[in-house]
């Protein structure tokens, strides 16, 4: 029995060779033909954050399929790859590896949160490969090295945007803060506070509470909130988080403004806060509802192909995804090294504004400031 | 501000307590923690928003849901569980297959579903009452009084009809009742199905409370109801709900005095002392062996 058992065994691992053998060589065939260049997207296909790295999915494939109509880049078709990293830092890294060992993307688009970025990079920069996240906002990604990107305002622009609607716009004095336990979410309250300090005109942080990211009950941190007599909160979370937040706070304070960030800037908001999200506001980059005829091009082909009007993230990873293209285009290779360079170099106009990347590979853009009125995301006035 | 985050606690309890007595209901019968119970519970809350959502009206959505998630819990008995028993495995490989089976069925929702958070309709409207500092929402008030009342339905199943007294004949000796001709296997079936009835009514008001729905509820709230249950002792119904309580009223005091950081570690350090001091929890009985 245990004879038969152990030449199963054998076969099976033989067959797994010899079957690994050939997928291999494949591989190696169908790229010295060099039929095809090939862009990662790396982030969570599935596991609670899906709907982002879906989403980026999406819009990589879409702007892949317009240069693909064109006669793809270099004469080639573009492929999109996906990796699914489940936004944790473990998966994140195998992928990094097997990336880098494969040595066949022309660039990683992608990974999600700001944290798993960070795990992931080192890998990347070692090995010059380019990575643009579409997403990550902590302050230190870029600066782990040459060939990492990003297609988001850091943080702390984007807080003093949130602030200054919160103290100017609203003209509100007494500032709460609800902040998920995240790197990114405790970082970028730490932020928030020290630019109150510096906004003067009498506001000041009364109360700082931290949460635990998909816990639903926010009942008990509003109550101290509200007990500390907050009159604005500032919501470090993204809309599963503020849309929750606005309900519970709105049931013991129906006054109670609140003010988010880009990532809550998603259909779902609405969605699942209904009315209690009426009158969030929050800063963002890419408006879909704007008026500018690239957007409103991009807006509607996604909507037919997809479903649903794309998220400010997801309009971010069209834009990285047409920002390595057009620099691969303008190279006339992929060597990444100078594909790298060329990125610092371009000035690229998409559907989230004017990206020029500065000397740490982070972008600065205008801020439009948007909240939620009818159940409809307007342009503050 | 402590009385406002005591009732706040107990509604928070109250959720805990109705999924604890899922957890003691499946371990009174087979002395088998049912780690798939989080993800269950789950299942029945999706369902119950689907149905409603399909404009069966809030009541006929509810009940539809609770009987397909009670099937659920019957085709989990019946597809992995029952075969596991007949060949006597150890009872080790069935707490793992209830882990397998809590992934399989918290990955198909995320598949056929998605992973996003979706809007729940408030059950019970808006509408709260005053007491000075103190609100009061009518969806805590009603979680309180549906608790209560399922609780008592409960116990009345246990102690006063015969299917009740068959399942406490199976639970003191599985073999000897089944010499008596008590269908064993459909007497655990059925507490399947009253666990999964019990899980939908938890989803129904938990995501009524919060108003959101999303595949991965169970996990959290799962793991805080199972300290909860062990906390009462495990097997025990009334057991389930003070544990539910103490464990929700604990983790409003953690974030009253210490800090929302602290709510979620509360309640496993309460279980850890637990388990030192009181082995068999609150209204445990003496002898029963833990898997």
């Amino acid at each position: 029995m245990k004879r038969k058992i152990a030449i199963f065994l054998v076969t099976t691992m033989l067959t797994g060779l010899s079957m690994g053998c050939s997928k291999e060589q494949g591989n190696a065939s169908s790229q010295a033909k060099g039929d095809s260049i090939q862009i990662a997207v790396a982030a969570p296909m599935t596991g609670d954050n899906s709907e982002y790295g879906i989403g980026f999915y999406n819009a990589a494939m879409q702007k892949a399929k317009e240069w693909n109509d064109n006669g793809g880049v270099l004469g080639r078709q573009i492929e999109i790859v996906r990796y699914d990293d489940k936004n944790t830092a473990e998966e994140a890294t195998t992928i990094a590896q097997k990336i880098v060992s494969d040595k066949k993307v022309a660039g990683v688009i992608g990974h999600f949160s700001s944290g798993v970025c960070m795990t992931a990079a080192p890998l990347y920069q070692e090995n010059k490969i380019i990575e643009i996240s579409p997403s990550a906002s902590h302050p230190e990604y870029s600066l782990i090295g040459d060939y990492i990107f990003r297609n988001n305002t850091v943080i702390s622009k984007e807080a003093a945007a949130s602030v200054d609607i919160a103290v100017n716009d609203l003209g509100k004095k007494n500032i709460g803060i609800i902040s998920i336990m995240t790197d990114w979410g405790t970082n970028t309250s730490k932020i928030i506070k020290e630019l109150v300090e510096k906004e003067g005109n009498g506001a000041k942080v009364v109360a700082h509470e931290e949460i635990m990211e998909g816990s639903d009950d926010y009942s008990l941190a509003i109550t101290k909130l509200n007990e500390a007599g907050a009159d604005v909160v500032i919501c470090c979370g993204m809309y599963n988080l503020v849309a929750p937040v606005a309900k519970q706070y709105k049931q013991i304070n129906p006054d109670i403004a609140i003010v988010g960030f880009s990532n809550a800037y998603s259909q779902q908001l609405i969605d699942l806060g209904g009315s209690a999200v009426e009158g969030v506001c929050f800063p963002v980059i890419f408006f879909s509802e704007s008026d500018d005829e690239n957007v409103m091009k991009f807006v509607d082909e996604y909507t037919k192909a997809y479903g649903a009007a794309p998220s400010a993230l997801t309009a971010q990873a069209y834009d990285s995804v047409g920002l390595l293209l057009t620099a691969i285009k303008e190279c006339d290779t992929t060597d990444s090294e100078k594909v790298k360079d060329k990125l610092y170099e371009m000035d690229y106009k998409g559907v989230t504004g004017d990206t020029k990347f500065d000397a740490n590979g982070d972008v600065d853009k205008d801020f439009i400031k948007v909240t939620i009125k009818d159940g409809k995301f307007i342009k503050m006035n | 501000m402590i009385v406002q985050q005591i009732f706040n606690g107990l509604a928070l309890g109250m959720g805990y307590a109705l999924i604890a007595v899922g957890y003691s209901l499946i371990f009174g019968i087979l002395r088998l923690v049912n780690f798939s119970h989080g993800a269950i519970y789950a299942f029945g809350a999706e369902m119950a928003m689907i149905f409603i959502g399909m404009r069966f009206g809030i009541t006929a959505g509810i009940v539809t849901a609770m009987i397909l998630t009670g099937v659920l819990g019957i085709c989990i008995d019946k597809l992995a569980l029952e075969p596991l028993r007949k060949k006597k495995s150890k009872p080790i490989a069935s707490l793992i297959t209830t882990i397998g089976i809590s992934n399989i069925i918290t990955n198909l929702l995320i598949v056929f579903l998605g992973s996003e958070k979706r809007n729940f309709n408030n059950i019970f409207g808006d509408g709260s009452i005053k007491f000075g500092n103190t609100v009061l929402t009518h969806t805590q008030i009603m979680m309180c009084l549906v608790s209560l009342a399922l609780m008592l339905i409960l116990m009345f199943i246990v102690y006063k009809t015969k299917i009740g007294l068959a399942m406490r004949a199976t639970q003191q000796n599985s073999k000897a009742a089944a010499m008596m001709g008590i269908n064993v296997d459909f007497v655990i079936a059925f507490t399947f199905f009253l666990a999964g009835v019990c899980a939908t009514i938890a989803g129904a008001l938990v995501g009524g409370y919060y108003q959101i729905v999303y595949p991965n509820m169970g996990f959290m709230a799962g793991l805080k109801a199972f300290a909860a249950a062990v906390l009462g002792g495990i097997g025990s119904l009334p057991g389930a709900l003070l544990g539910g309580l103490i464990v929700g009223v604990s983790e409003s005091m953690a974030a009253t005095f210490l800090g929302s950081t602290y709510r979620d570690a509360i309640a496993f350090i309460i279980l850890i002392i637990v388990l030192i001091v009181k082995p068999n929890g609150l209204f445990g009985r003496e002898g029963i062996k833990k898997v």
